[in-house]
């Protein structure tokens, strides 16, 4: 009987794992520095230089878009930023820390989050499990090796119910026994936030999460980020210039691997440059 | 020493030409069609059969029409190897192109020695070309001079139709997207045929050519094709360039080993290639371009049409079955059946150890009769110096098997795909060679006369000094090994598959399934490859200490390659990635090869045949079987939504249907 009162002081953890209420805590304990910042960036392939000295700096709680003309050095910039590319110069701070020569699993552990086109998620497993190895990668600390190496998924209780709840709030509870090959299209794409999401991020970044989505689908799908994703600071290229226009706080424009302009989407919408290099196809 | 060194250096162009036409038309195939063809070797050794065949009624004079008209047919075979067997191939992993040559490899070879004599012949050569020059003090027959001037030419003339004819534009273009070619109206496939036959037809001009230089034997093809891909591997892979320099660099290197160094003239090569992908995990001249994942891995069937209890139940009783098998050893069956189950239940082992790192990581070692002989020899060791316990020795063989696999997997899993697969040939190659030099490891002839005893710290007892009495059987000797051996079989499975069902199996699984994917949400998959690969290892180690308890010898042949392809002919013919298949497939192969050994010395040929169709037909393995006929024989899907079968502890496999409450549920 002891051990309950110990454990009414628990609750405060693992009430409701519905409620991610962690990030939220240490977003507003630290809100003195930028959560991500790029410093002087550069990558280069051979002659080519395809991120030019991008200083890029990302507030906590922000919905920043990425633009530009194809080749502009987009997907660079975030294999760069998930560490997928090794920089050739500059620096990259996460939370005040330097990440630069982190591997890309440390530094989704320090809570930058990919999201990949659709196909991206493990097919031949479960939804369950594809959940649940998100979830797992976040909490292996709290287990001992002998732990994770024998002991059954199905008896990590606490993992499971972390599992569960975040595939209630992504709506697949009710496919979470079957294969992720076999789920309908938009359940894919749900699946693939959801996988995201269970490894607890701070920044989520998306490359091109509409592509190839009819109007009502990528309606769907921004719906859903926004839905879920309330808490966490977005990263977003996108082509579709509307959508970036409707929901972004902040557009950072990048032609020929530099920053060409930055600010409020109204502010891009009236950049004589960026009219010039990227949006004045669209007014003919 | 200058004249030294000029005759050394005629003597290793002379092998180098030789080893650049066959990498050459090797690297080709690789670049081209992304194939691994182990059967060049056997294609090299076909040209210098066919060119004796057609000398021999005209004499030597008939040896400039034998060096094209030979090579000619082989590439005419080569059309037919690449149209028949590797075009069902394409977009599958370029590890069932591996299995497919290395099954033609068996093939290949039986018909050579099904229809010549075995035993090495001399090519005859025209008089022309005997005799020898002196020039500065440097003897070089004129043969060897013939060689490296036709072989330059030849490795020229393909460089230069690759470079400047339509033909040679499309083939590359066809290498660089394969899809925009065919778009442009072109029947690429055709042009794969012919590249194949290509290269096959210059590894004819190979064969024949240093068939002339030494003699024409059955395992000509065997001795060459490992130099050949350390070459493709050190050059890299897909690099026409790469072959040559590697080619000739090799041939050099071997030649000055042997006259300076003998030691190290079967080691050399492999440091120098393990060395070269360290540094340059893709070979000198290599790009990473090749190392698309073109294809997905075909694993055997997850769940299957049977539910998890019939299968647990099927599984015991299959045990119980294997467990009765001694009883009727020399009464209603010879005992030589204990001998047979016992090598199907070691290569079993070995067989489950490798599936454990290939068919739940992905990655194809090349080389894992490497860590079954490190557990032969620990073992054999062990008994002569540190115990003679048998169970000290074993603890000792998995031991040693872990901590060089931790090594090897730290040095090559940052190398992936083919060139992984490379680099742990190169290092069973490199400890086969060690092996045979080695004095304490016995040399050539192994170590042998080994005795044991079941028991701890000298208390304890040999299985020959006991029986045990059940009824009217008494189980002694080999039949009581055979317990000891089947136990460790079940004991290994047992925790390969609880390991699997534990978080870091579930991270083996998402790595399989997308490693790209596995990193980004927050896995080192490196280090969990490498653990895989310790297990694995580990495993490879207790079966080889378990052959040599039970045979009591230990020889360099066990690590020889053709160990290691048939190790991965086992997993895949059972169905990879179950664990059981590999079991299967070990017990299918054995059966075979004494069902056919009994019909024909040519046994070899018919399972090199059944393997091909195999490969072709039934990827997933034996075991997909049931849920590949479930649909037609049933009329319903065979695969079940559960992806594994489910551990025996947890009789309540997880619901199929939206049971929301399924996580809920207190399991203990």
């Amino acid at each position: 009987m002891a051990l309950e009162s110990s454990e009414s002081t628990e609750p405060n953890e693992s009430t409701d794992p519905t409620e991610p209420s962690d990030p939220i805590e240490t977003t507003q304990q630290r809100t003195d520095t930028p959560l991500l910042q790029t410093e002087n960036l550069v990558k280069r392939f051979g002659q080519f230089t395809a991120t030019d000295r991008v200083d890029l700096t990302i507030e906590r709680g922000e919905f920043r878009s990425v633009i530009g003309p194809n080749g502009a050095g987009k997907t660079t910039l975030f294999n760069l930023i998930t560490g997928a590319l090794p920089v050739t110069a500059g620096a990259i701070y996460f939370d005040g820390a330097d990440i630069t020569a982190l591997s890309p699993s440390a530094r989704v552990r320090r809570g930058i989050g990919r999201s990949f086109q659709i196909s991206n998620v493990f097919g031949g497993l479960t939804v369950r499990e594809n959940v649940r190895l998100a979830i797992q990668s976040v909490a292996r600390d709290e287990y001992t090796a002998v732990e994770s190496l024998f002991k059954p998924t199905d008896r990590y209780d606490e993992l499971n119910d972390r599992t569960e709840a975040i595939l209630d709030r992504i709506g697949l509870a009710h496919v979470a026994a079957e294969q992720a090959n076999a789920l309908a299209y938009g359940d894919k794409r749900r699946l693939e936030i959801g996988v995201v999401l269970a490894t607890d991020p701070e920044l989520v970044l998306f490359d091109e999460p509409t592509a190839g989505m009819s109007v009502e689908e990528t309606r769907e799908t921004i719906d859903l980020l926004e839905a879920v994703l309330v808490d966490q600071t977005l990263l977003l290229i996108e082509h579709d210039i509307e959508l970036v226009m409707e929901l972004s706080d902040r557009i950072t424009v990048l032609n020929g691997g530099q920053i060409l302009a930055e600010g409020t989407p109204a502010e891009i919408a009236a950049n004589q440059d960026v009219q010039n290099a990227y949006l004045g196809g669209m007014t003919e | 020493m200058a004249s030294e060194l000029l005759q050394l250096l005629v003597d290793g162009l002379t092998i180098g030409v030789v080893y650049v036409l066959l990498a050459a038309g090797l690297s080709v195939i690789f670049g081209v069609m992304n194939v691994i063809n182990f059967a060049h070797g056997e294609l090299f050794a076909l040209g210098a059969y066919f060119a004796l065949a057609l000398i021999a009624p005209f004499g030597g004079s008939a040896f400039f029409v034998a060096l094209f008209v030979a090579p000619l047919l082989v590439g005419i075979i080569g059309v037919g190897i690449e149209r028949f067997t590797v075009r069902p191939l394409y977009g599958r992993n370029p590890l069932y192109h591996i299995l497919l040559t290395f099954g033609l490899v068996l093939v290949i070879n039986d018909l050579i020695y099904l229809i010549w004599e075995p035993g090495s012949v001399t090519l005859p050569l025209p008089a022309v070309l005997s005799g020898s020059i002196t020039v500065l003090d440097v003897t070089a027959s004129v043969y060897n001079l013939f060689i490296i001037v036709f072989g330059a030419l030849m490795a020229v003339a393909v460089w230069a139709m690759f470079e400047f004819t339509k033909y040679g534009l499309i083939v590359r273009a066809g290498a660089q997207d394969r899809q925009m070619v065919r778009n442009l109206g072109i029947d690429i496939d055709r042009y794969y045929s012919l590249v194949f036959g290509m290269g096959a037809a210059l590894a004819a001009f190979a064969g024949i050519i240093l068939g002339g230089y030494q003699t024409v034997n059955p395992t000509m093809g065997m001795s060459v094709i490992i130099p050949a891909f350390v070459i493709v591997v050190l050059g890299g892979l897909g690099s026409f360039r790469g072959a040559v320099v590697g080619g000739l660099f090799v041939g050099l290197v071997q030649t000055a080993l042997r006259t300076y160094a003998p030691i190290f003239e079967g080691t050399g090569i492999f440091v120098l290639m393990i060395g070269v992908l360290l540094v340059r995990p893709h070979g000198l001249f290599g790009t990473d371009a090749g190392e698309e994942h073109a294809g997905n891995l075909l694993s055997g069937p997850r769940g299957g049409f049977l539910d998890p209890q019939t299968r647990t139940r099927l599984g015991l009783a299959m045990v119980g079955l294997l467990a009765l098998v001694p009883l009727g050893a020399g009464t209603l069956y010879s005992t030589y059946a204990v001998t047979l189950v016992i090598e199907i239940i070691i290569w079993g082992l070995f067989a489950l150890s490798l599936d454990f790192v290939m068919g739940y990581t992905g990655l194809v070692s090349l080389g894992h009769a490497l860590f079954y002989g490190l557990g032969a020899y620990a073992v054999a060791l062990g008994l002569s110096h540190v115990s003679q316990s048998a169970f000290v020795v074993l603890a000792l063989a998995i031991v040693i098997s872990a901590v060089i696999a931790w090594g090897i997997g730290f040095l090559s899993i940052r190398v992936s795909g083919v060139y992984f697969a490379m680099i742990t040939l190169g290092f069973a190659e490199l400890f086969y060679n060690l092996l045979g030099q080695l004095e304490f490891t016995g040399g050539s002839d192994g170590l042998f006369g080994l005795s044991t005893y079941y028991g701890l710290a000298g208390v304890g007892v040999e299985l020959d000094e006991i029986a045990v009495f059940l009824g009217p059987v008494a189980i002694t000797g080999q039949s009581l090994f055979y317990y000891i051996a089947l136990a460790a079989l079940v004991a290994s499975f047992l925790l390969t598959r609880r390991m699997l069902n534990s978080p870091f199996g579930a991270v083996l699984k998402s790595i399989r399934e997308n490693e790209q994917r596995a990193t980004f949400i927050g896995y080192e998959t490196t280090v969990y490859k490498r653990r895989a690969f310790v297990v694995s290892g580990a495993l490879a180690g207790l079966a080889g200490g378990l052959f040599t308890l039970n045979a009591g010898y230990a020889t360099p042949s066990l690590v020889d390659w053709l160990n290691s392809g048939e190790v991965i002919v086992m997993v895949i013919l059972g169905g990879m990635g179950t664990l059981y298949g590999p079991v299967i497939g070990s017990g299918i192969f054995f059966g075979l090869e004494e069902l056919l050994t009994g019909f024909t010395d040519r046994w070899r040929l018919v399972l090199g045949t059944i393997f091909v169709l195999f490969v072709i037909l039934l990827p997933g393995g034996l075991v997909s079987l049931p849920s590949r006929l479930a649909p037609a024989l049933l009329g319903a899907p065979g695969r079940g939504p559960n992806p594994e079968p489910e551990p025996e502890s947890n009789p309540d496999p997880e619901p199929a249907t939206d049971v929301d409450d399924a996580h809920t549920r207190g399991d203990d």
